[in-house]
């Protein structure tokens, strides 16, 4: 990977063209997120357990709709080949749609995060779920990731459809593991936010992860030797 | 003089095809017209050219720069057109022309506005209300308005009504008034090739056939039609590709014509009755089914 030859003003119109893409279903994300938020904000049981489910759903769709409309569309209606005639290398497409993708994921995700711990943290909710909530925000991303690399580095249809279904059920047993800890357990219906030990390492092994499986997936792109 | 491509024993593999150790180039200031069946390797070569796919083997230079290594510079003087490229469909052609004129510095508005015209293309209209020849044309006019040194085409005709084709041709004529200019282009209308080559490729079944200026291909073959009853032996007539008897008629296709062969022909004891020049067409056919050598 040669990153002193990257051709960056081409680079930034394509996350431009992707941001742009992403504008319709970026609003509808973030305007659910806003209705979940709400819902888990009334702080009553049937509300807060809805606006959980709801904003899950609203995680994973703009998960789902930032990689199919950045990088599957743009191959299923051919429109790759009309990327990729512009003057750019592999590498500079592969920047391009990571920083893309990211993007157009990142302001939904980063608004729903900042929204609920806002929401924990001024309503009447226990300041203990701010812990749980985070480790289940970076589930969500490091699916995201793993869902981004399958994109970029399978062509398969079906391939990305399991990749972006499989990663994101997993969020079910792994609030179900989290739950077994004490570590994280113990505090969630209190008042007092603990990150421990046990909390740090599962926060740093999904950046980690998620860092490395991009990095393979550049390095993957890079190798590619077909790009229509 | 400096070559708008070259190509050195490029070879490129998929599952089920091959395109097997093609050496190929053309001067600047050229038309080369590559010809071909469905499958031939038409588009792959269009492909490695434009550094959409990277060949398994051989050396590809692309107006002086090597690819896939120096595709940046190359492709900043390159226009690459194929008949399944796709605009974004949810876009105006406006919002195209506007993000290729940010791509490309030599982006001519005043010569984008004249194509849009004669195209009778709208350009904030969203590509999904276009027609197919519609896309092409658009697909074209982004192409033509950045006025790229080298241009690449792979079946630009293919689907268009006949007023659609005779726009695109006329464009394209325009295009190749600048001599500095260079276009390889594919089709299956062979007669569009004719009409606009100075140079003839013949691709099958992953090789080159033949790839020769336009006038002496069809110098060189003709289709002589003669009285009397006689079968070349291959091996020893091999300047005919093809014999062909019907009743007393005979009728044979020649590959390297000269009065000389007339001359044999008759100390055959065949009378010539005829000799005509060959289409396009009917030499490509001719070489594909004479095995391959023209």
């Amino acid at each position: 990977m040669n990153f002193s030859s990257l051709n960056l003003p081409v680079i930034k119109l394509l996350v431009a063209k992707d941001w742009l893409l992403f504008q319709k279903q970026l609003a509808a994300c973030v305007l659910a997120g806003i209705v979940a938020l709400c819902l888990i904000g009334m702080a009553t049981g049937w509300s807060f357990y809805l606006g959980s489910l709801l904003l899950i759903i609203v995680l994973v769709s703009a998960s789902c709709f930032s990689i199919s409309t950045s990088l599957l569309v743009e191959r299923k209606e051919h429109t790759l080949a009309f990327v990729m005639s512009l003057p750019v290398t592999p590498l500079d497409y592969y920047l391009a749609k990571l920083v893309g993708s990211l993007v157009t994921f990142l302001v939904p995700f980063l608004v729903m995060l900042a929204g609920t711990m806002l929401v924990i943290l001024f309503t009447p909710l226990p300041d203990g779920l701010v812990v749980l909530s985070l480790l289940i925000f970076g589930h969500v991303l490091l699916a995201y990731t793993a869902s981004l690399s399958v994109a970029m580095a399978v062509e398969s249809e079906g391939w990305n459809i399991f990749a972006m279904i499989s990663s994101m059920v997993l969020i079910n047993p792994f609030i179900m593991l989290l739950g077994q800890l004490p570590a994280i357990s113990d505090h969630v219906k209190t008042d007092t936010i603990v990150f421990g030990p046990v909390v740090v390492s599962i926060l740093l092994g999904q950046l980690v992860v998620g860092v490395a499986v991009l990095i393979a997936t550049g390095w993957v792109h890079c190798r590619k030797k077909s790009f229509y | 003089m400096t070559t708008a491509f070259s190509l050195s024993g490029v070879t490129k593999r998929y599952e089920n095809f091959a395109l097997r150790d093609i050496d190929l180039s053309m001067p600047e200031g050229q038309v080369m017209g590559l010809v071909g069946v469905n499958g031939a390797g038409k588009t792959t070569l269009l492909r490695i050219l434009s550094g959409l796919a990277l060949a398994d083997a051989g050396a590809v230079e692309v107006l002086g720069h090597a690819m896939p290594a120096q595709q940046v510079a190359a492709k900043k003087d390159l226009g690459f057109a194929t008949e399944d490229m796709r605009l974004f469909k949810t876009r105006t052609l406006r919002w195209h022309m506007d993000f290729v004129r940010a791509i490309y510095p030599g982006w001519d508005e005043a010569y984008a506005t004249e194509l849009l015209r004669r195209f009778d293309l709208r350009a904030e209209q969203t590509m999904t209300g276009y027609s197919h020849g519609q896309r092409v044309k658009a697909l074209l006019m982004l192409n033509f308005a950045r006025r790229p040194r080298l241009l690449l085409l792979d079946e630009p005709t293919t689907g268009l009504d006949p007023v659609a084709r005779d726009e695109v041709l006329e464009a394209l004529a325009d295009v190749l008034r600048d001599e500095a200019r260079s276009v390889i282009f594919s089709s299956h209308n062979t007669k569009d090739i004719e009409q606009m080559a100075d140079t003839i490729t013949f691709v099958h079944d992953g090789a080159l056939l033949a790839s020769r200026e336009k006038e002496a291909f069809l110098d060189d073959w003709r289709r002589i039609v003669c009285l009397g009853a006689w079968l070349p032996d291959k091996i020893a007539w091999p300047e005919i590709a093809a014999a062909r008897q019907n009743g007393s008629i005979l009728e044979l296709k020649v590959r390297q014509f000269s009065d000389g062969l007339l001359k044999r022909l008759q100390a055959k004891g065949v009378e010539i009755r005829s000799t005509e020049p060959m289409s396009l067409e009917d030499i490509f056919v001719t070489t594909v089914r004479a095995g391959g050598v023209a």
